[in-house]
């Protein structure tokens, strides 16, 4: 998520009292409003992203950047062979706690990784991007999983 | 003075349209299918100075305070409106640009509203696409004219040369790709690695083009406005000129047929299977539609609407918008993700 969730619930609250409220004329109905705004806040400060998610992202992450470095030293190409090192180097660097750290720890490391096959020829990088073709499937089903269905043609058709 | 939207937009056509001595609004309404431009549909009645009185239709598109392709300038697309007016391809005749923000607070410009309604381009309640086939059949003939004709227009006798010719070569996608890379960097959020690898395979494989045609940039379900006319459907209208741009034709059609268009199902568009659309699109036009160069765009379609869910993301995380509908794009952006992994073949791709 690129937006914090207590932004979002922020947002929402923002939403009902100053866009959908004025629209309302029953009473009931700007009470039962003013009910969920409430609730909204209070919430606000209870919540935080699931573990779990992100967790099987580090493992993810880390697992296809290990493969991809095993494929880059086995190609007998120089320049692959020393990115595969400097793979194995910064997963070795990464800090295992907290949760977060080792994330963005690891997602930097893809990111590095990703730059430096960039600069070799694709016949030698084929098999590491392979393996990290799989996180990128992996990760790409599981964000997608957990999304409801979307509502984006009512929010379209007002 | 009355400072309402009305009454400004009143006052604004009062001293345009010639003969008139007074402008009524008779309603006027936001629309909320477009996602970037403020666009508003009013209706005037119009007293002329010979005692009659006539209504027209109008719609007004306003640069937003923030939005999806900030920053915004509302002059390329009214000239290259302007300069269609007269053109066969049915685009609405645009004759007011207004860039001082004294008159609506901030530039728009006016143009006469077409008849017709635009299809939402989502699948119905029942799962089924949102165009019937008979709908499908009489309209796709149609859409498919209109993009030759649109790349057939000579836009350096239509005045167009300000939207700046890419040079011969691959130079039309790596400007493209330059363009909304730029967008995404502008953004300062993180980019998914699966993006990263995409614009690393974008960089390697720009492809060239011979040829270089006005690029709607939007040209899809979506911004097709149909009118129901006794003798079946008619396309009456193209709308939304915001990304239009020189470059290679087959920028518009990938974006056309694109996974982003798809409505739940598996037409380009809603209209008909992409590989048909490809033929016909290269029957009507005289072109090859090359796979290579699709291929390129079709992964520059997601990127680019990437580009544009991230704007808006970023616009919301800075709070120079508080509308939620930014917000919710980072909903939706996983879904250009796992479209990504499907045009990489790192996922299976789905059945057309």
């Amino acid at each position: 998520m690129l937006i914090p969730p207590e932004q979002l619930i922020d947002g929402c609250v923002r939403t009902l009292l100053e866009t959908v409220l004025p629209g309302i004329e029953s009473r009931f109905a700007r009470g039962q409003l003013y009910a969920v705004a409430d609730v909204l806040r209070n919430l606000r400060d209870r919540l935080e992203e699931k573990n779990a998610s992100l967790e099987l992202e580090a493992q993810s992450l880390n697992d296809s950047l290990g493969r991809a470095a095993s494929a880059l030293r086995a190609t007998g190409h120089t320049a692959a062979y020393d990115v595969g090192l400097r793979i194995d180097k910064s997963l070795a660097a990464a800090p295992t706690a907290p949760l977060s750290a080792r994330l963005g720890a690891l997602r930097t490391v893809m990111a590095s990784a990703l730059e430096a096959l960039d600069g070799l020829s694709e016949d030698v990088t084929k098999g590491a991007k392979a393996a990290l073709g799989g996180h990128f499937a992996a990760q790409a089903v599981r964000e997608v999983m957990i999304l409801k269905p979307s509502l984006l043609s009512e929010i379209s058709k007002g | 003075m009355n400072d309402s939207l009305e009454a400004k937009l009143e006052r604004f056509l009062l001293a345009r349209l010639p003969g008139a001595r007074g402008v009524k609004m008779i309603s006027l309404e936001r629309s909320t299918e477009g996602f970037s431009q403020e666009t508003f549909s009013f209706v005037v009645e119009i007293d002329e100075k010979g005692g009659a009185a006539s209504r027209r239709a109008f719609v007004a598109k306003r640069a937003p305070v923030a939005g999806l392709l900030e920053p915004y300038d509302l002059e390329p697309e009214f000239r290259v409106l302007k300069a269609l007016s007269d053109d066969p391809l049915p685009s609405p005749p645009t004759p007011w640009f207004e860039p001082d923000p004294a008159v609506l607070e901030r530039p728009f410009y006016v143009m006469e509203r077409l008849p017709g309604e635009v299809p939402i381009p989502a699948a119905k309640p029942d799962g089924s696409g949102p165009l019937d086939p008979a709908t499908r059949a009489a309209l796709t003939p149609q859409v498919v004219a209109a993009l030759a004709r649109l790349h057939a227009i000579d836009w350096r006798a239509r005045g167009l040369t300000f939207l700046g010719a890419p040079r011969k070569g691959n130079d039309a996608a790596l400007r493209e790709l330059a363009r909304w890379q730029a967008r995404i960097e502008a953004t300062r959020l993180p980019v998914p690695a699966v993006m990263q690898e995409t614009l690393g395979w974008l960089r390697r494989h720009a492809p060239a083009t011979d040829e270089t045609t006005l690029v709607h940039g939007d040209f899809r379900l979506g911004n097709w406005l149909l009118e129901e006319t006794p003798g079946g459907v008619r396309l009456s209208g193209v709308l939304d000129w915001e990304m239009v741009h020189l470059g290679d034709p087959l920028e518009d059609v990938a974006w056309c047929t694109s996974l982003l268009w798809r409505a739940g199902s598996p037409l380009a568009s809603g209209l008909v299977p992409p590989s048909e659309f490809h033929a016909l699109y290269a029957k009507a036009s005289g072109r090859t539609v090359d796979p290579e160069r699709l291929r390129f765009y079709e992964l520059l379609s997601l990127v680019k609407m990437s580009a544009i869910m991230l704007t808006g993301i970023r616009a919301f995380r800075d709070g120079r918008t508080p509308d939620l509908r930014m917000a919710i794009f980072d909903h939706q952006l996983p879904f250009l993700m796992a479209g990504l992994a499907v045009l990489r073949g790192w996922l299976p791709a789905p059945a057309e």
